[in-house]
């Protein structure tokens, strides 16, 4: 806790949206442990733009899936969420996710704030059909069983699978990528109007990665949703997603439209990010790892959380932490005290980022 | 396969029983010798002969022989001590010692899966702590100890249960309440024995499942779904964790079986297990024989059984053996 106290946190707010669905304040989850307070999202807050795609990048550990959690209050046990995440199903209505009733919630969940999880093998109750999960989400919720299954086959066949082979068959049955496809089927079912999706493609192959990204425009396009993405993969998720935010240490350290990330990222640690990644293009030598390691989520350095390992940090960056503010463009924000040095100090090693394609 | 280990053990029981010291031949000998001291050696064996239906003459070889024959006809042979046939004897004590035991399973599946699903939905606490180590504590004690401690206490101390029996003896055996009643007043202290004991393991074991399930992505994603928890504890926790008990109930069965013998005898009550203890004592070889091969044929039936059903209760397993997919 005290290595926090000194810690200034309050950024101005400058990350709102014009229409946003999501809102999220302050976003704070802590796991009291035996070796002192893990703090595993640290007082985030962002706009989730109505029908926008957001990407949230982050390395393994930074606490992504703990932002997706808190967007459903459904952190597991015995993590603690503080903050306020406000949902507004249009512009007139708000609703304060951490404050409804037990009912209340059950009805927000998949109904207007859906999620798909990483791993969706063992998404699925390995002793049921598929189908069994359609109807039984449907039932749960009280809606027409056999309105929704017929959306459900929709939605399949939206996604490029056989609905009725898929919904008679055993999970165990279905391909990695199929189940996938299926998951993400049965998080829309309801109809949702956000669809958080927490790393869905991370354990199937390129292609097929590819061929679930683009699914994923289409079914955007046609139901309206709003889609919160988040994965480790940065270049994968640069071409679909409307703005991306980077998560580091807990926290989010830039946020701004996919492009001009991309091109002008300001961040040290978003520009070092990019460096790393493989890239078929790239030789081997080029890729970039970043030194050092990712702080542990008890004991997060003092000031700017990313300065042990930053080549830009000074006294100033020790001693504070640095505050959101506007860099080329104002939707493009970044914490940190020497963002306009960070594109000299480290250059991309291969001019490709920006045209990418 | 199976009915190749049905003969096997046929055989071996066969081999076993007679390899006993004494048999029913000299022990009716030296019967009728120390009675009639003045008889011949040769008019005693007649005797026993025309008695026991078996001739003391005969070798081993031909005795195997003539019993696998008839064994194959369905002939089972006469009792040596009662006037009955074996079959008759079986069909009389069989169906006691199947309703005792599934009284006992019924029982200890109730309780062992509802304790042990309770136990891991509240992993840690006191009940979980207290109730496991009751479930050790009582998984250890041999069901004739217990049988044993309940006798003592609620037969002869309270006398709240019957010593010994199937059913009192003043009730007509038929297809009254009254008779039914009294054989379920009579199985009880039986069945507790088995009960008592047995429960523990599995509770433990559903216990130890059940916790693995809960921690399951797809009980996470069903919560989220906005599933029912009783809709997650039955078809989701349940379902699952049950499954891999599946075979060791069947199993159970088998052991119950033998277990019958000595609680059948600890309680006079005339199961199969009776009658198996008392021929031994009676060096009644057909008897023996007889309940021996229901016990292991009964093992055999419900290992068979547990092998054939798991494939149809889990989805996973039914599809292995048609495209050998792990």
């Amino acid at each position: 806790m005290s290595s926090q106290e000194s810690t200034q946190r309050s950024k101005p707010a400058s990350y709102t949206t014009p229409d946003p669905i999501v809102e999220i304040r302050d976003a704070e989850v802590y796991f009291e442990m035996d070796r002192g307070v893990s703090r595993v999202l640290d007082n985030v807050s962002v706009d989730i733009e109505r029908n926008e795609i957001l990407g949230v990048v982050g390395e393994s550990g930074s606490g992504k899936s703990m932002l997706a959690s808190a967007m459903l209050d459904a952190v597991v046990d015995p993590g603690i969420l503080e903050g306020t995440i406000t949902y507004r199903p249009d512009s007139e209505t708000a609703i304060d996710v951490l404050s409804v009733s037990k009912d209340e919630l059950r009805k927000l969940r998949w109904e207007e704030i859906s999620m798909v999880f990483q791993g969706a093998m063992s998404s699925f109750n390995p002793t049921m059909k598929v189908g069994g999960h359609f109807e039984e989400t449907l039932k749960a919720h009280d809606y027409d069983v056999g309105e929704g299954m017929e959306r459900a086959r929709e939605l399949l066949a939206d996604l490029y699978l056989q609905p009725e082979r898929v919904l008679e068959s055993f999970p165990h049955e279905l391909s990695g990528g199929m189940q996938q496809r299926a998951l993400i089927a049965l998080s829309v079912v309801l109809e949702p109007n956000v669809l958080v999706m927490d790393e869905p493609t991370a354990a199937l192959d390129l292609l097929m990665q590819r061929s679930i990204l683009s699914l994923l425009e289409t079914l955007k396009e046609k139901y309206e949703l709003s889609i919160v993405f988040i994965t480790h993969d940065l270049p994968l998720i640069a071409e679909l997603a409307d703005r991306l935010a980077v998560m580091y240490a807990f926290e989010l350290v830039e946020i701004g439209p996919s492009e001009e990330i991309l091109r002008d990222a300001a961040h040290p640690y978003t520009r070092s990010l990019l460096n790393s990644t493989p890239n078929l293009d790239a030789p081997l030598s080029e890729m970039k790892a970043i030194e050092g390691a990712a702080p542990d989520p008890v004991n997060v350095p003092d000031g700017c959380s990313y300065h042990p390992r930053c080549p830009l940090a000074d006294e100033e960056c020790v001693a504070e932490d640095p505050d959101w503010r506007p860099t080329f463009t104002d939707e493009h924000q970044v914490g940190c005290f020497h963002w306009d040095q960070a594109a000299d100090a480290i250059p991309f090693n291969i001019d490709n980022q920006g045209g990418e394609r | 396969m199976a009915l190749f280990t049905v003969w096997a053990v046929a055989t071996l029981t066969f081999a076993m029983i007679r390899a006993m010291p004494g048999g029913p031949v000299e022990r009716m000998v030296q019967e009728i010798a120390t009675q009639n001291p003045a008889m011949s050696r040769r008019e005693i064996n007649a005797m026993v002969e025309q008695r026991l239906s078996i001739d003391p003459d005969e070798t081993l070889t031909e005795a195997y022989i003539s019993y696998m024959s008839g064994l194959a006809r369905g002939d089972l042979g006469e009792s040596t001590f009662y006037s009955d046939s074996v079959a008759e004897i079986i069909i009389q004590s069989l169906p006691w010692t199947a309703f005792v035991m599934s009284i006992s399973i019924l029982g200890m599946f109730i309780l062992g899966i509802g304790l042990g699903a309770l136990m891991a939905y509240k992993e840690g606490s006191t009940f979980d702590v207290g109730s496991s180590v009751v479930a050790i504590f009582l998984s250890s004690v041999p069901y004739y100890i217990a049988a044993i401690a309940l006798i003592y206490v609620l037969a002869l101390e309270w006398s709240v249960f019957p010593l010994s029996g199937r059913y009192a003896r003043d009730v007509t055996p038929g297809f009254s309440l009254e008779f039914m009643a009294s054989a379920l007043y009579h199985a009880t202290l039986p069945a507790a024995s088995f009960i008592i004991t047995a429960w523990g393991g599995f509770a433990l074991g559903m216990r130890g499942n059940s916790i693995q399930v809960l921690g399951q992505d797809y009980i996470r994603v069903a919560r989220l779904r906005g599933l029912s928890d009783r809709r997650i504890a039955l078809r989701y926790v349940g379902r699952n964790a049950i499954l891999p008990m599946w075979t060791s109930f069947l199993i159970i069965i088998g052991f119950m079986f033998g277990a019958s013998i000595i609680l059948e005898e600890i309680f006079s009550y005339r199961g199969i297990g009776f009658y198996m203890f008392d021929s031994i004592d009676r060096r009644d070889y057909p008897v023996m024989m007889g309940t021996f091969l229901v016990i292991t044929v009964s093992v055999v039936i419900s290992v068979l059984i547990a092998d054939l059903t798991y494939g149809k209760i889990d989805p996973r397993v039914s599809e292995g053996g048609k495209d050998e997919s792990y």
